[in-house]
């Protein structure tokens, strides 16, 4: 035990901006930032009708979903976890909100944020308190999850309910709700990681685990609180999900949002080592995902060939990563 | 150190797949929510008419099966897609009547879920649990043959519905039952053409990447198109992977990149209500500002037709268990049986969209 003690500690927290120079390292900080402008630049040069309201506010409104659980998996990856149950977490919100609708919009929407809230809970208590690898625990939610919703919502599902469809498709002084709602959890999830206790001990525990519970950090609460946060979002973005497409589809909503989730992040700057969680980097990483997917419909690129380009870029900006690392060790 | 086996942890973690099963199954009640597909019962429900049938015959004998009284056998039924889809649950639902309707001993019904190497599972499983007879939708054209090997060792027959395999006719597989993408290709061209008089700039939304109907819906579309409306201008065409909320968010692109769209045309009526949504979305009026056509006929869009916002769907109808039992019977008693057994698909427009809306799936 003691040698463990001994053993130093990897960084737990982002350590201090010390330079201004331009190496691997300002790259992985600001890479994503960079590809942003320079995708926007490009398309306000090739892109027909890209300059208006319009075409800005439906990426917003495109993304929040997909930027809605890429914020709670980048609390869970700051734990050196990861969260692959969110796609059939939100099937399960999507498929409860047909369900319950009959007791108010309320109601429903309660009930699925709730499932998901449930669902984080199973998984944070296998993860934190049984010890079940994060990959192993929600590949098995996952899967049963995705059975589960097939099971609560049977056949695809119409949602004509008012307030749904309002909370989809209206507006409050020019700003669509999913797009306050995804701000209003970005500037929330921001806050836990900056600025409270529980942010600090997340990145602490991600760092480095075992010296967390050394240093006396309730580790297993902070965990499972973890995979509880990105268990409710995750809902949140299925219950949007739906209200946007007046539908709820078991089969296909949340398809594969894992996957974008994790690349939002990772290019995002946040390692998928932990210890590190980065907000605004996840943020544009979910936008930069959002305008490669515009851009490619935008120019009728066939979808193997956009595939393809996807792939690249993402790979690209993993291998940015990569070599941040490296030059560190 | 062995907190991993604590029992208070196995608790919590108990009670709370508990309260999951009970907060989620509990008190659910009917509502007020739209089915996308209400039963259809027995007043719905158009059976399937052959419109034609072409290639070499294959019968008893030359397949090598033995006589079977149906009235006396296990059927087995490997369903490709969850039944999820409204297609296919009215495909999996009209199988299990005919089933009944034919007093089979016993159904076996098997999904694949979407999985190739479960459907060849599913197929060794119920040939174990003796199956003597098998209607199969194949869910790839290329793969079943482990499958469909194990069927001719034990001498059973196959027959395969909507999807067509690409092994030996009447070695590996008796028939195939099923419609003409191609064909509904290019009568949606007809009925876009009917919709738009002719002038429009089309996009489309096409369904997933790989698989035959997409590209059998897509190719019969253009090229009815470039042969006999020349008005008609494809200015787009991207995937919409048969989902709603793809086609929502692909069409609201599309509109928004290109703003003189004025028509639609979708591989599914999934995708075609999704578009409905995002030409609402884009501030136009779907069905007059942007004309929509799609290939299905279900309920929702049917509905949506009577409603104004979809101008004509052309039918692919799943019911064949009708067919495919009588087909099984004409084949045991010793009739000679087409390789393929094409279909008639209706068209719902909006003329007949509110009266047919009872054969809608």
């Amino acid at each position: 035990m003691s040698e463990q003690v001994a053993a130093p500690p990897r960084p737990a927290a982002p350590e201090p901006r010390r330079g201004r120079r331009f190496d691997a390292d300002w790259i992985r900080r600001n890479g994503v930032y960079v590809a942003l402008v320079v995708l926007l630049a490009i398309n306000v040069v090739i892109t027909d009708n890209f300059v208006s309201e319009g075409t800005l506010r439906l990426q917003l409104i495109q993304v929040t979903p997909v930027l809605i659980v890429a914020l709670g998996m980048a609390l869970v990856i700051g734990t050196e976890g990861i969260d692959l149950s969110v796609g059939a977490v939100m099937a399960i919100a999507a498929a409860l909100i047909p369900l319950y609708i009959g007791y108010g919009t309320a109601v429903a929407i309660g009930m699925a944020v709730l499932a998901g809230g449930i669902s984080g809970a199973l998984a944070g208590t296998l993860v934190g308190r049984i010890g079940v690898q994060p990959i192993i625990a929600t590949l098995g939610i996952m899967v049963a999850g995705r059975g589960l919703a097939n099971l609560f919502g049977g056949e695809i599902k119409s949602i004509r309910d008012p307030g749904i469809v309002a909370l989809g498709s209206e507006s409050l002084l020019g700003v669509p709700y999913v797009v306050l709602i995804a701000a209003a959890v970005a500037a929330s999830v921001w806050f836990l990681v900056r600025r409270s206790t529980f942010g600090r001990e997340l990145v602490a525990i991600g760092g480095n685990k075992r010296a967390a519970e050394l240093a006396g950090l309730p580790v297993r609460r902070v965990l499972t609180t973890t995979y509880v946060i990105c268990g409710l979002l995750a809902a949140l973005a299925g219950v949007l999900l739906a209200a946007r497409s007046q539908a709820s589809d078991p089969t296909k909503v949340g398809l594969l949002v894992e996957l974008s989730a994790i690349t939002a992040v990772v290019i995002g700057g946040t390692p998928l080592s932990g210890g590190q969680v980065r907000i605004a980097g996840t943020i544009a990483g979910a936008l930069l995902m959002q305008l490669i997917t515009a851009t490619l419909i935008f120019h009728d690129i066939p979808d193997s060939t956009a595939q393809i380009a996807q792939a690249v870029i993402v790979v690209a900006a993993v291998y940015v990563q990569l070599g941040r690392r490296k030059a560190k060790s | 150190m062995n907190r991993a086996t604590s029992p208070r942890h196995w608790r919590i973690l108990a009670s709370s797949a508990v309260v999951l099963g009970l907060a989620l199954t509990g008190c659910t009640n009917p509502g007020e929510q739209d089915q996308a597909a209400a039963p259809s019962g027995d007043g719905g429900g158009d059976g399937q008419v052959v419109k034609e049938s072409s290639g070499e015959d294959c019968t008893l004998e030359d397949y090598g099966a033995e006589k079977l009284d149906l009235a006396n056998a296990v059927v087995g039924f490997s369903q490709s897609e969850p039944d999820t889809a409204a297609f296919r649950a009215a495909e999996t639902k009209s199988i299990r009547e005919a089933a009944d309707a034919a007093g089979v001993e016993r159904l076996l019904v098997t999904n694949a879920n979407n999985e190739l190497p479960k459907q060849i599972a599913d197929i060794q499983n119920m040939l174990s649990q003796g199956a003597e007879f098998l209607i199969v939708a194949p869910v790839n054209s290329d793969g079943l043959d482990p499958a469909l090997d194990a069927a001719k060792q034990k001498g059973v027959p196959v027959l395969t519905i909507d999807r067509k395999v690409t092994n030996t006719h009447c070695e590996d597989y008796v028939a195939f039952l099923g419609s003409d993408f191609y064909e509904q290709g290019r009568r949606a061209a007809d009925a876009m053409n009917e919709a738009t008089g002719g002038e429009a700039k089309v996009a489309i939304l096409l369904g997933s990447s790989g698989n035959n109907v997409t590209d059998d819906r897509n190719s019969g579309f253009k090229e009815q198109v470039a042969a006999e409306y020349p008005g008609l201008e494809i200015v787009a065409e991207q995937t919409a992977n048969f989902a709603r909320d793809e086609g929502q968010s692909v069409a609201e692109q599309l509109l928004q990149s290109n703003p003189d769209i004025t028509a639609i045309y979708a591989h599914n009526d999934e995708m075609a209500l999704g578009a409905v949504t995002a030409v609402q979305a884009a501030g136009k009026q779907p069905g007059t500002d942007v004309k929509i056509v799609s290939i299905d006929g279900t309920r929702n869009a049917v509905q949506a037709i009577v409603d104004g916002n979809i101008n004509a769907v052309i039918e692919s109808n799943p019911r064949f268990g009708p067919l495919a039992f009588e087909t099984a019977e004409k084949f045991f008693a010793g009739e000679a049986i087409p390789e393929d057994v094409i279909i008639e698909d209706d068209e719902y427009n909006q003329d007949n969209a509110e009266a047919e809306l009872g054969n809608a799936f």
